[in-house]
């Protein structure tokens, strides 16, 4: 169990023209990773995701907050007592293309890390390899085809399998994925999205997951929960399917109206909210920090801050004075039962070296 | 949609374009056929490697070394051939009749000079006569986009978010008065309300001026909120064009079934989503004969090994795919008066009927 209470950070930007100026990244979030649980984080660029996500795998330093990993709260220990329990959270890399070495073969890649490991718990060396088909079995692709190649001859999917995979060489009990499906082609972006919702059943290993994509945090499994950033402040907190479909807050009204819309396939939400503005990072910190684009802002919106709260009429707590259900996603225009009437072979991987 | 009679039509015929390799010249667009009516917008969507940006690229003529156009035609109103033109012809065509936004366009502006110098560069190479009347189109135009232009032209690139930067190159793409614009990924790793806003300005900007334009994505949602029409690539061919809500609300080809399947969606059953099996091909592993999608086909039949499926047209719609010609067969058959004249089986025939 992970869990951060109070975390803050702000970073101070010299020498730009503008002279010395601050960003907040991140204002008091609280959050709670549980043992195989899902957790996603969503917001707009800029919004603090990445910061959250390297703060949580050790890479990032936090001005105040507390980081409590298995019962063993991190701000009294020094940096070489943390490692040990930072590592058991991997950070998996949204870019599957850069994250792996181009001139290794996906053998030499998972080798030196499991090799690592078999020292530190005194396992032998045939060990390694055995593992490291293991773990390529779990993540669905085929170690014989897979080990010896080099990652240009894999496909992006088969990459970002790989790289979970070696995230799993240090027995994670979180894996974080920043972006990690946004760069992989969207026909095989369900196939990962499967995998870490298995991975989590399978090996007990917690998600969190970091996305702009909304819909892609439903497929992590239906007691995954969602926390909704802006401008460093969780806006927005509950289950994910909740959030989705009963959203309170304006600003999460906002990201899922922006969610394209297939039309012939779906219709728009009745309700869609478009902020006003677009998003100004160096604006007041006055009252509602959403208050600037929000069109159902009122004078106590421009005076005082909203803390993220139960109001006892709903299931997630939010940070809106005005909260109200609009329904802005879209609803299936019914046509899509006739295609998924259709057989087709249900692998949910990418498993093309396979055949 | 508002097709506006004065905006130019694209025809690109049997085009093909091959990269030079270690293992010989192999085609990332093949035989390509397809039409940009006139005033619409177009959707190209296909995965990494289909040939989208490719085929865009020849819209210009721009293919680069080790690729070449090895036969076809893009014939554009107002301009002829584009792939017959060559040297200063073609230079000043491209930003006059043909405006290009580039794949990640937030990276391909002068990180060294402003905003302001790179539009005056642009003026120059054009022998634009009026400057000043260029940056006030240039100020008109990033002010219809949302923003402060004169703030913006004093700018460098880091000093804009990637929305901006976005937008920037759209006005640079438009300042010449082009009236074909072809945009490469326009709202890749922008967030979605970014993206919301940058399609919202391209719809608008098109209707306005009276463009042609194409969009060419991944992202089969962003071309479901800005495209009238929809063209789907898999290995180098066009497999399906049609009116973007009819290919969504009941894809023909199995590719663009599976592709619209694995999309992750805010409404619907998730157990009905899954992702397409298998990987998209690169040139190396493009089957030489057959149909290029068979390996990942839940529909195929033996046929498929053998004998490339060509592109039919019947109700408007283009579809390459010999399971989709036989179920269309069925249908003749059952009703002969009805399907027989809609249906048009010779290939050479039905290769040359427009889609409009
Ligand atoms: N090393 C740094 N120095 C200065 N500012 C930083 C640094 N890292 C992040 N920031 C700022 O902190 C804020 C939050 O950044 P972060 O990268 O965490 O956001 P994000 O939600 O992940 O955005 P994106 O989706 O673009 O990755 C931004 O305003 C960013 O400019
Ligand atoms: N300069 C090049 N040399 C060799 N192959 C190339 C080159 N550019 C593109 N290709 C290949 O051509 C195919 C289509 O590429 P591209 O048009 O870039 O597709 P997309 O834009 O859809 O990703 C791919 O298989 C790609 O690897
Ligand atoms: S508190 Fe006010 S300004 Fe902030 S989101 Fe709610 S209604 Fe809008
Ligand atoms: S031609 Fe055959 S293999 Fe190709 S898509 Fe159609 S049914 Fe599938
Ligand atoms: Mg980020
Ligand atoms: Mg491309």
């Amino acid at each position: 169990m992970i869990t951060g209470t109070g975390i803050t950070k702000t970073f101070k930007q010299r020498g730009s023209v503008l002279g010395a100026r601050e960003v907040r990244a991140l204002r008091e979030v609280d959050f709670a990773i549980e043992p195989g649980g899902a957790v996603s984080f969503i917001g707009e660029s800029g919004c603090g995701k990445t910061t959250l996500g390297r703060i949580i795998a050790g890479l990032e330093t936090y001005d105040s907050g507390e980081i409590v990993i298995d019962g063993v709260p991190m701000s009294g220990l020094g940096h070489r007592r943390r490692q040990p329990h930072f590592r058991r959270i991997q950070l998996i890399h949204q870019d599957p293309y850069s994250a792996l070495n181009p001139t290794r073969t996906i053998h030499q890649t998972l080798e030196a890390p499991l090799a690592l490991r078999a020292k530190q718990t005194g396992r032998s060396r045939s060990w390694v390899d055995a593992r490291a088909e293991e773990l390529l079995g779990l993540v669905g692709i085929d170690p014989g085809y897979v080990l010896p190649r080099y990652p240009h001859q894999l496909s992006g999917g088969m990459r970002q399998r790989v790289v979970i995979a070696r995230a799993l060489t240090m027995d994670p009990e979180v894996l974080v994925a920043d972006e990690a499906v946004s760069m992989i082609d969207v026909s095989l972006r369900l196939g990962i999205l499967g995998l870490l919702k298995d991975l989590r059943v399978r090996l007990g290993v917690g998600v969190l997951f970091i996305t702009h994509d909304i819909a892609t945090a439903r497929y992590l499994g239906d007691d995954s929960e969602l926390y909704v950033l802006y401008r460093g402040q969780v806006v927005e907190h509950g289950p994910t399917e909740t959030v989705i479909t009963r959203p309170v807050h304006p600003y999460t009204q906002s990201l899922l109206s922006a969610t394209p819309v297939l039309h012939g396939l779906e219709k728009p939400g009745a309700e869609r909210v478009v902020p006003t503005e677009a998003l100004d990072p160096s604006r007041t910190d006055e009252g509602c920090l959403f208050a600037p684009r929000c069109q159902f802002a009122t004078q106590l919106c421009t005076e005082q801050r909203p803390r993220l709260s139960h109001d006892g009429t709903t299931l997630q707590e939010h940070a809106c004075f005005h909260p109200r259900t609009r329904s802005v996603i879209p609803t299936g225009t019914g046509t899509e039962t006739e295609m998924g009437a259709d057989t087709l072979a249900d692998t949910g991987a990418d498993m093309g070296a396979r055949g | 949609m508002t097709a506006n009679p004065t905006a130019p039509a694209v025809r690109v015929r049997g085009l093909t374009v091959v990269y030079k390799t270690p293992v010989g010249e192999l085609p990332a667009v093949s035989n390509v056929d397809l039409t940009l009516a006139p005033g619409t917008i177009t959707g190209v969507v296909g995965e990494s490697g289909s040939g989208k940006s490719t085929l865009a690229l020849c819209l210009l003529n721009a293919v680069q070394s080790p690729g070449r156009i090895a036969a076809g035609s893009v014939e554009i109103d107002g301009l002829g051939d584009v792939v017959e033109l060559g040297g200063e012809e073609l230079r000043r065509a491209r930003g006059r009749h043909v405006g290009y936004v580039f794949q990640a366009a937030q990276n391909s502006l002068n990180p060294l000079k402003t905003i302001g110098k790179q539009l005056l560069d642009l003026g120059r190479s054009h022998g634009v006569e009026d400057l000043r009347a260029l940056v006030r189109d240039a100020k008109d135009l990033l002010a219809r986009m949302g923003m402060d232009g004169a703030r913006v032209l004093d700018s460098y690139q880091h000093e804009l978010s990637g929305g901006m930067r976005q937008r920037v190159g759209i006005m640079l793409a438009l300042v010449l008065n082009a009236k074909v614009v072809v945009l490469d990924e326009p709202t890749t790793a922008l967030d979605m309300i970014t993206q919301a806003t940058i399609l919202r300005i391209v719809r608008e900007v098109h209707d306005e001026r009276g463009l042609t334009t194409l969009v060419i994505t991944h992202d089969v949602g962003a071309v479901a909120e800005v495209a009238d029409n929809l063209a789907v690539m898999y290995g180098g061919r066009v497999v399906e064009h049609g009116p973007v809500m009819e290919v969504l609300g009941s894809p023909r080809h199995p590719y663009t079934r599976g592709l619209i399947r694995a999309i992750p969606r805010l409404s619907g059953d998730i157990s009905l989503a899954r992702a397409l099996p298998g990987r998209p091909p690169t040139l190396g592993t493009l089957p030489a004969a057959g149909c290029v999608f068979r390996e990942r086909c839940d529909r195929r039949m033996d046929v498929c090994d053998t004998v490339e499926p060509v592109p039919l047209t019947r109700d408007g719609r283009t579809v390459a795919c010999h399971a989709v010609d036989a179920a269309a067969d069925v249908d003749a058959n059952a009703a002969p008066g009805v399907a027989a004249g809609a249906a048009d089986r010779t290939p050479t025939t039905a290769r040359r009927k427009e889609y409009a």
